[in-house]
This record gives structure tokens, C-alpha cells and sequence, in this order.
């Protein structure tokens, strides 16, 4: 029973090393990834309780990585659970993107860079946050991860579990759904 | 179109890991090169870092709820969470000493007695920042003006510590405060990036401390050493290595005054 108490208060000490200096961020992933602040707050709440339970195996390596791994797949089973959302697969997007958006308008968009340039720095942040909001949520988490939180590549594949060549994929069309909302919303 | 052809969306991809200095620097510039030959690739990076700098600027922090983190403290019965939405000035100051107690402990236990200065040096700057992050100001002065803050510090210490403006670096001021290290008074600086903060003590520095940068964790927070003269500089956040480690470079290159 003594053993018992002991590792709970180890767990405890633990968790405030590892997981509490990066409460900040998992919110902010939390609150991009439902959209929500109410929901957010219970995606970070299921987190912390699969990480405070979990906390035995983490490894000491990226405190960061491993939390934001733990409440990025919280925050999407939490979506599957709660959004009757038409999922669609990273696979068919990239495969339509592919399909129809490299040829035309790319080629009308190389010749004058300067003006969608322009739009994007004249965006305000209403505008940016609804064309972030608006990415399906594979590119969402990349961009955000990259642009917002400042993780580096290979963080990043850590925590969505994919490969550097994807995160450097998605990276580019995130950024570049991204730009054609902007430079269309005028 | 036919760019297309001697752009395979390889070279694209490319200039996104350039942009967001992920590449080494052989293939950075052997990049260089393609870009200043191919507009299409220019108008990638053009498109890519306008996006990325209006992201950094624009596009508002999302802050922790107080009610979250005290939630998440309750559901894991952390000391520190009251069931109070308000704990008074007591109870804080007590939970602070609470976590400096542990603190120590577990950093006598952790680094035995053989450790050397620098990490005890780092932890205790650790546990500053930290203590600093649970206080209602994570600063005494608060201004992003460095002629406030340099001399806020004359007549409390010895001597005033450097103040670099790195406010077109991203990394604005947002005040300054006095840690005690070793039992000595040290001015420590506090930067923002984003959301996150930036402290930089100055310690005067031993005959035995090395010269080059050290990098270390420490309790999830990421610690930056360097030596400048008879001073050594920590900086530590919680910001990721590669970033603390930009802030690092910029403050070291920022020119004094």
C-alpha cells in the first residue's frame, strides 16, 4: 500500500515536470483542432488523464512532442466521437489536388507573384484564422504545429505519426490552400 | 507549364524545409541557385514566407484558461489546485515554497553530488522561470522599452545587465525582474515569442566555466548557456531547442547600445 502511494506521488512529480510547462500549447493544438474553446478544455482534460496514466512510459526524450502526440489523438477521436463529419481521406485530397491543380491556375499565378503577396499581408487576423480553420484537419495540425507552435520537422512527424516527406508535403498545401482562400476572399 | 517540367514538386516541397531553415546548408544553397534561376520556385518562397510572417504577426495567441489548468491539476491531484477559483496570497506564496522544496530535493537526487556548476546553475535558473511563470507578473518591470528596464536594475544590483531591442526578430522585451542565484542578486530578462516567454539571467561567471554554449532540459524546459566575458547568460523557455537556440543567436549578434 506504501509502494502504491509512492508511485502515485512519483507519477504526480512526473506529470508537473512533463506534461504542465506544455499545458499551454496542448490547449492552443486542442482548441485549433476543435475549433472550440469549451471543447478544447475537455479534449486537454481527457488528455491529461490518458498522459497522467501513461506517464510511466514516457521515454525522457521531447517532454513537448510526447504531450502534444497524447492530445493530438485525443482531439481526434474526440472529432470522430462528437462531428458528423463527412471524413474525408488525406489520400483522395492529395490525389485531386494532383489531379486538377497543378496545370491552369498555377501557371496564371507564377507570372505575377506580387499580388497575392500583397493580399497575404494585408489579411487580418479574422481572415487568417478562418482559412486555417477552413484547411481539412491532416494539413490543419501541420500548419499549426509549424507556423504557430514552432515545432521543427521532425517533431511534427512525431506527433502526427507520419513521415518528414509527408509533414513537408502537407506543409506546402496547407500553405498553399492557404493562399488561394486569401487571394480569392477579396 | 512547362516550369513544371523542370520543377518537380520535389524542388517546391524544397523551398518550404529552406523557408523554414530545415535544410542543410549544402542543399540551402544548392536551392538558392534554382530559385534565383526559376520564377516559379521564387514565387513559392515569396508566397511562403509572406504566409508564414503574417501567421507569426496576425494570428492571436490562444491562452491557457486559468479554470483549465486548475482542472487538470485536480483530476490529477497535483498540490498546487485549490477548489477556490481565487487562491489567496498565502496559499500561493505556500504552494511556491512547496514546489522550490521539491524542486531542490529532486534536483539534489537527480544530479548527485558530483554534478557540475552549470547544472546547478540551470536548474536554479529553471526553477526561477518557473516560480516567475506562477507569480501574477512573470516580471517586477514591465515594458518593452530597454531604456526602462536597464535602469530599473542600477541601485538594486551591481551592475545593469545588457538590454537588446530583438523586436524585429520576433522576440519583443516584456520586462525585466531579479532572480537570486547561488545567493546572490542577478538581473534576469524576460522575453516574449508568441505566446511563450523568455527568461535571460546574467550570472557573473566562474574561472572554471567553459566558454562554449551548453544546452540542456530541465524539467521539460529547455536551457541555453553561453559565456560573454566575465559573464555567463542562461536563457530558458519552454519554447522548442530550435527556437530558444534562434533567440539565442539573435541576442548574442544584437549589436550593445
Amino acid at each position: 500500500m506504501d509502494g502504491d502511494r509512492v508511485s502515485i506521488e512519483e507519477d504526480r512529480r512526473r506529470f508537473a515536470d512533463v506534461v504542465m510547462p506544455h499545458l499551454g500549447d496542448a490547449y492552443a493544438l486542442a482548441h485549433w483542432l476543435t475549433g472550440d474553446a469549451a471543447d478544447a478544455d475537455d479534449v486537454v482534460q481527457e488528455a491529461s488523464l490518458r498522459a497522467f496514466r501513461a506517464i510511466g512510459s514516457y521515454g525522457g526524450r521531447n517532454a513537448r512532442s510526447w504531450t502534444l502526440t497524447i492530445v493530438r489523438n485525443t482531439a481526434l477521436s474526440w472529432l470522430a466521437k462528437h462531428r458528423r463529419r463527412t471524413v474525408v481521406a488525406v489520400d483522395d485530397l492529395e490525389a485531386v489536388e494532383r489531379a486538377q491543380a497543378l496545370p491552369g491556375r498555377e501557371g496564371a499565378a507564377l507570372n505575377a507573384p506580387t499580388p497575392e503577396t500583397e493580399l497575404i499581408a494585408k489579411a487580418d487576423a479574422a481572415r487568417l484564422e478562418s482559412a486555417i480553420a477552413a484547411l481539412p484537419v491532416p494539413f490543419r495540425e501541420t500548419l499549426v504545429l509549424r507556423d504557430l507552435q514552432g515545432l521543427d520537422y521532425r517533431e511534427i512527424a512525431e506527433v502526427t505519426e507520419v513521415p518528414i516527406g509527408t509533414v513537408m508535403s502537407r506543409l506546402a498545401r496547407a500553405r498553399r490552400r492557404l493562399a488561394e482562400r486569401i487571394g480569392n476572399e477579396e | 507549364m512547362t516550369t513544371n517540367d523542370n520543377n518537380p514538386p520535389d524542388e517546391r516541397l524544397l523551398v518550404h524545409a529552406l523557408v523554414d531553415g530545415e535544410l542543410d546548408p549544402a542543399s540551402a544553397l544548392r536551392l538558392e541557385r534554382q530559385i534565383a534561376a526559376d520564377p516559379a520556385l521564387a514565387a513559392e518562397r515569396a508566397r511562403a514566407e509572406a504566409l508564414r510572417r503574417a501567421l507569426r504577426e496576425k494570428v492571436g495567441p490562444k491562452p491557457l484558461p486559468a479554470h483549465v489548468r486548475m482542472r487538470v491539476e485536480r483530476t490529477v491531484g497535483l498540490g498546487a489546485a485549490r477548489a477556490t477559483a481565487r487562491p489567496s496570497w498565502a496559499a500561493l506564496a505556500a504552494s511556491i515554497a512547496v514546489a522550490l522544496l521539491l524542486g531542490s530535493g529532486a534536483t539534489y537526487l537527480a544530479l548527485g553530488p558530483q554534478a557540475g556548476s552549470g547544472d546547478r546553475i540551470a536548474t536554479q535558473i529553471a526553477d526561477d522561470h518557473l516560480r516567475a511563470l506562477m507569480a501574477a507578473q512573470p516580471f517586477e518591470v514591465a515594458s518593452s522599452d530597454r531604456h526602462t528596464v536597464k535602469p530599473w536594475f542600477n541601485g538594486k544590483i551591481p551592475q545593469a545587465p545588457r538590454v537588446v531591442d530583438l523586436a524585429a526578430q520576433g522576440f519583443p522585451l516584456a520586462g525585466g525582474r531579479i532572480d537570486v542565484i547561488g545567493g546572490e542578486a542577478v538581473p534576469a530578462l524576460v522575453y516574449r515569442h508568441r505566446q511563450h516567454l523568455i527568461s535571460v539571467s546574467a550570472v557573473p561567471a566562474g574561472a572554471a566555466d567553459a566558454a562554449q554554449i551548453s544546452r540542456r532540459t530541465v524539467r521539460g524546459y529547455n536551457v541555453v548557456g553561453w559565456r560573454d566575458g566575465n559573464t555567463s547568460y542562461w536563457a530558458v523557455s519552454d519554447l522548442g531547442a530550435g527556437e530558444l537556440e534562434g533567440f539565442v543567436q539573435a541576442f548574442r549578434t544584437a549589436p550593445a547600445e
